[in-house]
């Protein structure tokens, strides 16, 4: 192996597990004690960068764990998913799967759900600008072409359905909520995260809007979705439903 | 190898996200700002707004802090074309990366490790920066690293290195003088010698920073002022290289606007009074 690959390698393992230390140590100056504090310094950065990247995509599971359990979840997700990119953007993405199995916030059962959310929330303030569609345009489709039409939603658009009451939970973490605190657990929430401009916005959406959404974000014809979404909620509204989605400029065209 | 223009000589600023309102509502006077790269791989966005706001009053630096072009099994051809995109999208009036690797066998630390100063790892950031300067179409100034460790089999000085480097590629330097100090203090050398490895055409920018002292080592966190010996090491660069474009680079525990523009126009009074003895 040539030597520079040897050493990445041989340093890398010392940075995942301290114990291979000694590995690493034979390619650098120094007396063992020191070079062992010196790993151990970049050891430390590894953690704070997940810890700086996670923070960033998952404020409200900070707030909601405190910041030095945080730190901790940052540790353990780093070391059976690390990240694979220079972007830390990418870092955590499977963050959820992550606290589903992790035993010590099990107490928690709606933190994955919660994490799924915010995730969307962190994609959809990245997304690419795209201007809402005018209504008028699907005015001016031909009636006999509506049925097969497939809509273009807003980039970042997402539906993150839950058996708990995640929105809520969200809008309560938000800096400058100062509403009442109180959570009625009992709830199922979906969410539907979208973006307002250059803000992201999260919002209880109600089931029969979401199975059509996200009928509709796979692909679906407009007839399908409806018909999807009738089959299981007879009493859905689609004209209501697409006369807010144009309101919110949420719709940006048709797929050709 | 086309050269960007430059920046006015002078001084610049990072941009920070809680700076944002303020830098675009008072726009004060500055050479350029600078972000970090790979925070804008994004599409669209606030963040992508506010770039293109901080690019109409400014010109930009884009600094990587994620290439890792000194990964020896492979270099992110994902990360190169992020990074075209961006170049492509900003027109920066400088673009730099780090001396360092970051990557091995599919794992990222997302930190600057430092690299042996051996012939081998020369010939392969030769290749990568070539490489680089050739997708991005434009001269890339590579940056001395602060480090922790120093590999025992290195041939040479790291500023050798670079030197070495950018007479095979043509690429400039980013001259980082904090993280010079913070390794003469580290590894025990005499800061000021290593300039003599290097010449005035090849420095395209200085950096200027603060570091934090734990137990017997500096770190450099971006995270303070610019200590005194770095001031005074700054004076003899600009007595040597003539003025350069100098950024105050600070990333933790954000201070005012005000405490980063003073520290730039302490750099700009430093440079106008030594460049009269260059």
């Amino acid at each position: 192996m040539p030597e520079l690959l040897a050493f990445q390698s041989d340093f890398a393992a010392a940075l995942r597990d301290r114990t291979r230390t000694p590995a690493a140590a034979r390619w650098l100056a120094g007396e063992a004690d020191v070079v062992d504090r010196r790993i151990a310094i970049y050891r430390a950065n590894m953690v704070a960068a997940a810890d700086k990247a996670l923070s960033a995509a998952y404020p409200v599971i900070r707030q909601v764990v405190g910041g030095e359990f945080f730190h901790g979840l940052a540790r353990e997700h780093q070391r059976g998913a690390p990240s694979t990119s220079g972007d830390l953007t990418h870092f955590g993405a499977t963050f959820d799967a992550f606290l589903a199995s992790f035993e010590h916030v099990q107490d928690m059962p709606w933190l994955p759900d919660l994490a799924r959310l915010e995730r969307a929330a962190h994609v959809a303030y990245g997304a690419a600008d795209a201007p809402g569609w005018d209504a008028a345009a699907l005015a001016a489709i031909a009636p006999e072409h509506l049925d097969a039409i497939r809509f273009r939603w807003s980039p970042g658009l997402a539906v993150v359905q839950s058996a708990y009451p995640i929105v809520r939970v969200w809008t309560i973490h938000q800096p400058g909520f100062d509403g009442a605190f109180e959570v009625d657990w009992q709830r199922a929430e979906t969410a539907l995260v979208a973006r307002d401009g250059f803000a992201v916005t999260v919002s209880d959406c109600p089931p029969a809007d979401a199975r059509f959404l996200e009928a509709s974000l796979r692909g679906a014809t407009l007839a399908d979705a409806a018909s999807a979404t009738l089959d299981r909620h007879p009493d859905f509204d689609l004209g209501a439903l697409l006369a807010r989605a144009f309101a919110a400029r949420l719709v940006c065209g048709v797929i050709d | 190898m086309t050269a960007a223009p430059s920046p006015p000589h002078g001084a610049g600023i990072g941009l920070r996200q809680p700076h944002y309102r303020e830098v675009f509502e008072r726009r004060p006077e500055l050479a350029f700002v600078e972000v970090h790269s790979e925070n804008f791989f994004l599409e669209g966005g606030a963040s992508m707004q506010a770039l293109e706001r901080a690019r109409a009053a400014y010109p930009v630096s884009l600094h990587g802090v994620g290439l890792s072009l000194g990964s020896a099994d492979r270099l992110a051809g994902e990360h190169v074309a992020s990074l075209k995109r961006l170049v492509d999208r900003v027109e920066p009036a400088l673009v730099s990366e780090h001396l360092c690797w970051g990557a091995v066998g599919g794992v990222h630390f997302n930190d600057l490790l430092p690299l042996p100063y051996t012939n081998e790892a020369l010939a392969l950031l030769a290749d990568r920066v070539d490489h680089l300067q050739s997708v991005l179409k434009r001269q890339v100034l590579l940056e001395n690293l602060s480090a922790y460790v120093e590999c025992r089999d290195s041939e040479m000085t790291e500023t050798a290195f670079l030197a070495e480097l950018a007479r095979r590629t043509g690429c400039g330097l980013l001259l980082d003088l904090n993280n010079l100090y913070v390794n003469a203090r580290n590894f025990g050398f005499a800061a000021a010698e290593r300039l003599d490895a290097l010449d005035a055409a090849s420095v395209g920018q200085i950096h200027l920073a603060g570091h934090d002292v734990v137990d017997d080592c500096l770190v450099d966190t971006h995270g303070a002022i610019v200590c005194d010996p770095v001031w005074s090491l700054y004076a003899d660069a600009v007595r040597r290289f003539g003025p350069k474009p100098t950024l105050i680079e600070w990333d933790t525990d954000l201070p005012t606007l005000d405490v980063l523009l003073q520290q730039a126009a302490q750099a700009s009074d430093i440079a106008e009074r030594e460049a009269v003895h260059a």
